[in-house]
């Protein structure tokens, strides 16, 4: 059940806490001190003076009560920093467990968190705080009310006591069992939220396809079944609130009743004054009424949406918990760097056609490779199986004649780079940047890295090294951003450096600028090439075409596979000289 | 002051008061919603309030009749009423306000959807869309809670009031003794409205400096995979979060002094009226029940010290609404035609006669005329920024030009009925959008009842079929689960737009992430479907602008020339729009070389 995991979480973030809660407790007693004895004073004020014609003896009485009330003040004003050491580094300790959880769900299902739900969850710490800080201020302050007020009544009048707190018990039983319906039915009303978020984000940022084929009215018809469910599940809520009635009935007005009903009873039999009877109307009306109906109004939504959004938290935080990782044999480190892949067979799902079927290929260290093929015939899951972001169905993947699952994990991110198309550039100086993997790199390596990917000029245009990159990247291009990357990867001690298109919003010059130094860097190179320009730069040539693929010099395949000279031919055909016949009857010479 | 706080804190910068123009417009339509309930509510929580400001002295009668013993049940009953049709107000209240507001906020979202569809792209670049969800999702709710807000503060205004009466009656010098004691309350929260905006602004800052960290390392979260560097940039993420931590103390060091004073305040006054309030008990001027109601009574005067911060919180409320406003207000740039004409059947002609489009200033069309004649394929060439796809998007009506005309068979496109135009005029653009549950869905998003039969035959023509077969549940896929390279969206776009079956096709750079082999089969099967159809091809590679049949150059606003792609190759300044490639082609040596037997273009 989410509200027990939500619990859960709580009650795990809050243990450093403990010694900041016992002292906010102590407190509060302090604070609820006037409560306790405002009913006694006041019953003694009237008894002892204004009924018995000696105000002034009244005035005394009250003027204690005063006394004790700044007392309470005091007890309020010490809470303050206890409430913040109990709030505070709960929302350090929630942000910081739901950053670290987004980021591993996103490292397992790279499509899972999109930016809204990033936002949400932020929100929702936010929201916790607020909520937390909310809860224990007010409803400690009228809980300890309330309790201290039970106490001054049993003082008064331990049948009175007795009396009330039976119909207080009561009604509390019953509150608890309307709470959880309305968690249930608050959580319905955030979800459905959520998804008037998922489904109009689409439409909003893909407005010009809906447009443009004329697919406003089922748009905006998709979107619109999701705003009427969240309309209907706020009503749905509104009126499990009504279930509040009978709980206030029971604990609030049925109590004053039953003992104005008894005051008769008890003034003639157990000797009770009117000042005391006044002291016990007191306790209910401002200690324990104003607790009982915060505890239900306002501590009822607080609670509720607490509850809930406690709940969506721990789902988040849950998620991204890693299985407990399987007994492997030791992690090692392999000698030698030598890529092998083993009859590997690779593909989406059990049903799926498989992507790499039974793949065997040996990429000696120090071998530029690149692999090129059709659109979507799998370039980049053969680059993520290398890298071991992927495992294989079938087959094995070795290093250095050691299986890949049998590295040593860190050793083996050290040794193999991957550069995604996508560059990761992130908010910090462009050294920071640059020293992402190599953080103990000299400014002249640095300055050598630049140089050689030719990010010198974007760097001077920009002032150095120690320029801010904005969050968001700021003004950089994705060409430069890329530059950046790829910078990044070769000051770093990779060994085997995998470009997936990681050139490919460069222009052609800048491109074969990059690649030329990586490849005149030590250790492996795979180039996945966007450009067949990529592939005549290389040693040797990876065709993939569907599942099946070639591995030989460009000059090699050039004669002997069709699909490769399908690729170089059209081509070379598309620059400036546009040929009839695009079949070659004579081995082109080569550069 | 307060207005502009507030806004200051939201992070607007448009003016204050068109905004909350804006926003009371909007707040007057949704009471128009439902009036009926509004007039409920109103009604109920009067009841409440007059039933509140009774029950003090309905107690005070009862506790008078229990001390001496006479007409105890009579008093008992009358207390029952009173608590009994308080407690009905309250629920009631807060169903009525919940009902009505569920409904208003429903309308005005559908409202602001449907609003959004209507201002199309040009309202894309006015309210871009993170904007625009937070307007759908956050401040359309606003107007829901105003009315109910507002009359809570009327209600609670008035309890304070009815108190404040109560008290008097019950004995003039309690009242003046209250109000006295009164005034330094609002005092002191007056200074907790203008100490704490400084330390929770800068709190928000911290917090949303968090917020975009996370969401960059999101966006580069393959290369953190590929790193292994997690923990090192969870570190960086959080580097702000001493700082909050410290923010965050300071925010809870002013409510601490405002909530201690306040603390004192309420107690001591009852204290005071009590004080004053027993001397005349004794003095017979007042009953021991009186008493009580009155110590009653200060504490519901007090509950209007609340009412600074419902106050701050219905301006919320307003510029929430205001901002929904603006875009409701806004005039959608491409307007459906007034007397919509047919189009006449025979295949797509267009022509775009003296068009001129601006933007920011610049003249990116200027006077532009050019005639394709229908059923040919014409590749639109142009260095970048030039407008092509500008150009292109005149033509299905997704922009309008600011001067001139375009037609479609010989019918100006602003007369046809976009419905209809949009269904005769097809896209397919370099990042298609993921509309639509599952593959399937996706690319037969306009056309839902599509047969899957029909939907697989426009991704074979799209050479889509293979790849989508290979994935974890083939068409049914849902998308979110299928992994995409931007080759595979493009040939979904595509397939898209074959699906549509429509008479002029638009490719706007629709295949520019596809290897050139890819490219070849996807020109020759449209060739195949497009038979007899008009394409408009916006063209970046040679091979792309020599497959079509004509060639128009657009430079400096203009068509420089219209022929075949081979004719025009003779000129040097057309193959320097394709430039970069032949000097690529030069350093890497692999120039234009003569194959024996095929001769080169002149």
């Amino acid at each position: 059940m989410t509200l027990a995991a939500g619990v859960r979480l709580l009650r795990r973030h809050l243990r450093p806490q403990r010694q900041a809660l016992w002292r906010l407790a102590g407190w509060s007693a302090l604070e609820a001190a006037p409560t306790f004895v405002s009913g006694l004073l006041i019953a003694g004020a009237l008894d002892r003076g204004f009924l018995a014609g000696r105000p002034l003896v009244g005035l005394g009485w009250l003027a204690a009560l005063a006394l004790l009330q700044l007392i309470g003040a005091v007890g309020t004003r010490q809470i303050y920093p206890w409430l913040a050491a109990t709030v505070e580094p709960l929302r350090d300790s929630l942000l910081t467990a739901v950053v670290t959880a987004s980021l591993q769900r996103a490292l397992k299902d790279e499509k899972a968190a999109s930016g809204s739900s990033v936002s949400q969850a932020s929100e929702q710490v936010e929201a916790v705080r607020a909520l937390y800080s909310t809860l224990l201020r007010t409803m400690r302050q009228l809980l300890s009310g309330g309790v201290a007020a039970l106490g001054g009544l049993t003082v008064l009048s331990p049948l009175l006591a007795l009396v009330v707190a039976s119909f207080v018990f009561l009604a509390v039983i019953l509150f608890a069992g309307i709470l959880c319906i309305m968690v249930g039915r608050f959580r319905t009303v955030v979800l459905r939220a959520e998804e008037i978020s998922a489904t109009a984000a689409p439409v909003v940022e893909g407005m010009r396809d809906v447009v443009a084929h004329a697919a406003e009215a089922r748009a905006a018809r998709e979107v619109g079944e999701a705003i009427q469910a969240q309309a209907e599940a706020l009503r749905a809520f509104a009126r499990a609130r009504v279930l509040r009635l009978p709980v206030v009935t029971l604990g609030v007005h049925l109590p004053m009743l039953a003992l104005l009903a008894m005051s008769p009873w008890l003034i003639a039999r157990h000797n009770l004054t009117v000042g005391q009877i006044v002291g016990c109307v007191v306790y209910l009306a401002s200690g324990l009424q104003p607790a009982f109906q915060v505890v239900v109004n306002a501590g009822g939504t607080l609670l509720v949406s607490l509850g809930v959004i406690l709940g969506r938290l721990a789902e988040v935080c849950a998620c991204a918990e890693s299985p407990a990782p399987a007994a492997h044999p030791p992690a090692l480190c392999p000698t030698g760097h030598d890529l092998d892949v083993d009859g590997v067979t690779f593909a989406y799902s059990p049903h799926a056609e498989p992507i790499v079927a039974d793949l065997t290929l040996h990429i000696p260290a120090g071998m530029h490779l690149a692999v090129v093929g059709p659109s979507g015939v799998g370039k980049s899951t053969l680059a993520n199986l290398l890298a071991r972001l992927a495992t294989p169905q079938r087959g094995q993947l070795r290093l250095g004649g050691l299986a890949l699952e049998q590295v040593d994990e860190g050793y083996l991110r050290r040794t193999v780079a991957l550069i995604p198309q996508e560059a990761y550039v992130f908010a910090g100086s462009i050294r920071d940047n640059l020293a992402y993997l190599q953080p103990r790199a000299t400014s002249a390596e640095i300055d050598e890295a630049v140089v050689a990917v030719g990010l010198a000029e974007t760097l001077s245009r920009l002032g150095g090294d120690d320029a801010e990159v904005p969050p968001g990247g700021g003004a950089l291009s994705p060409g430069e951003r890329q530059l950046i990357a790829l910078a990044r990867v070769y000051l770093s001690a990779a060994q085997i450096v995998i470009l997936d298109e990681a050139t490919c919003h460069l222009d052609p010059v800048a491109e074969a600028r990059a690649e030329q130094a990586f490849a005149d860097r030590h250790g492996t190179l795979v180039v996945i090439a966007h450009r067949m320009s990529s592939a005549m730069r290389a040693d040797r040539i990876l065709v993939m075409d569907g599942a099946d693929a070639v591995l030989g010099s460009h000059h090699d395949l050039l004669a002997n596979n069709r699909l490769y000279a399908d690729l170089v031919g059209y081509w070379d055909r598309t620059h400036g000289e546009p040929h009839a016949d695009h079949r070659l009857t004579t081995p082109r010479p080569l550069s | 002051m307060k207005v502009s706080q507030i806004l200051r804190f939201l992070g607007t910068d448009v003016p204050a008061a068109a905004l909350r123009v804006a926003g009371t417009r909007v707040l007057q339509q949704s009471a128009g919603q439902a009036r009926g309930m509004v007039v409920l509510l109103g009604v109920v929580t009067l009841v409440g309030v007059i039933t509140t400001v009774l029950t003090p002295s309905a107690l005070g009668a009862a506790i008078d009749a229990a001390g001496n013993r006479e007409d105890l049940s009579h008093a008992l009953v009358w207390l029952a009423a009173v608590f009994a049709v308080t407690t009905a107000a309250t629920a009631l209240e807060d169903l009525i306000s919940s009902y009505w507001g569920s409904q208003v906020t429903a309308w005005l979202r559908h409202r602001l959807m449907g609003r959004a569809l209507v201002l199309g792209i040009p309202g894309q670049r006015r309210f871009p869309a993170g904007d625009l969800l937070s307007r759908l999702t956050e401040n359309a709710a606003s107007p829901a809670s105003f009315f109910p807000l507002l009359i809570s503060a009327c209600a609670t205004l008035l309890t304070s009031i009815g108190a404040v009466v109560a008290l008097i009656l019950i004995d003039f010098r309690l009242g003046i003794i209250f109000l006295i004691g009164a005034v330094p309350a609002v005092v002191v929260l007056r200074r907790f409205v203008t100490q704490a905006s400084q330390p929770f602004l800068r709190y928000q800052q911290l917090l949303a400096a968090i917020i975009t960290r996370l969401l960059d390392a999101h966006r580069g979260i393959r290369t953190i995979r590929a790193s292994g560097t997690l923990e090192r940039d969870v570190g960086r993420i959080l580097l702000p979060l001493p700082e909050l931590h410290h923010t965050g103390r300071q925010v809870w060091a002013v409510q601490r002094q405002v909530s201690w004073q306040l603390s004192l305040l309420g107690p001591l006054l009852q204290v005071l009226v009590l004080s004053v309030g027993g001397f005349v008990l004794a003095a017979g001027g007042i009953t021991a029940g009186q008493l009580v109601a009155a110590v009653s009574y200060v504490g519901l005067a007090l509950g209007s010290v609340g009412l600074f911060d419902t106050l701050v919180a219905l301006l919320t409320c307003q510029v929430g609404a205001g901002r929904v406003g603006e875009v409701l207000d806004t005039t959608p740039a491409i307007s459906p035609p007034v007397r919509p004409v047919t189009v006449s059947p025979g295949p797509g002609q267009v022509e775009l006669r003296d068009v001129s489009v601006r933007m920011e200033q610049r003249a990116v069309l200027d006077h532009l005329d050019l005639s394709m004649p229908s059923g040919t394929s014409v590749a639109i060439v142009g260095g970048s920024g030039t407008g092509k796809t500008v150009l292109t998007s005149l033509i299905g009506r997704l922009l309008d030009p600011d001067e001139g005309e375009v037609l479609l068979n010989r019918v100006p496109v602003a007369q046809l009925e976009l419905a209809a135009l949009r269904r005769i005029v097809t896209y397919a653009f370099e990042r298609p959008a993921l509309l639509g549950a599952t593959v399937h869905d996706m690319i037969a998003y306009a056309r839902p009842e599509a047969s899957r039969a029909d939907v697989v035959a426009a991704a074979a023509v799209a050479q889509a079929d293979r790849f989508i077969r290979s994935l974890p549940e083939g068409y049914d896929t849902p998308l979110v689960r299928a992994p995409m390279s931007g080759g595979e969206l493009q040939r979904l776009g595509l397939a898209r737009a074959v699906l549509a079956d429509a008479r002029v096709i638009v490719l706007d750079d629709a295949t520019s992430s596809l290897d050139t082999a890819t490219e070849v089969k996807v020109a020759e099967a449209l060739e195949r479907v497009l038979a007899g159809r008009t394409c408009v091809v916006v063209a970046h590679r040679a091979a792309t602008a020599d497959r079509a049949d004509l060639v128009a150059w657009l430079d400096a606003g203009r068509i420089r020339a219209l022929a075949p792609h081979h004719v025009l190759w003779s000129d040097p300044s057309y193959r320097a729009v394709f430039g970069t490639d032949e000097k690529t082609m030069a350093r890497n040596g692999d120039g234009p070389t003569a194959v024996p037997g095929v001769a080169a273009p002149s």
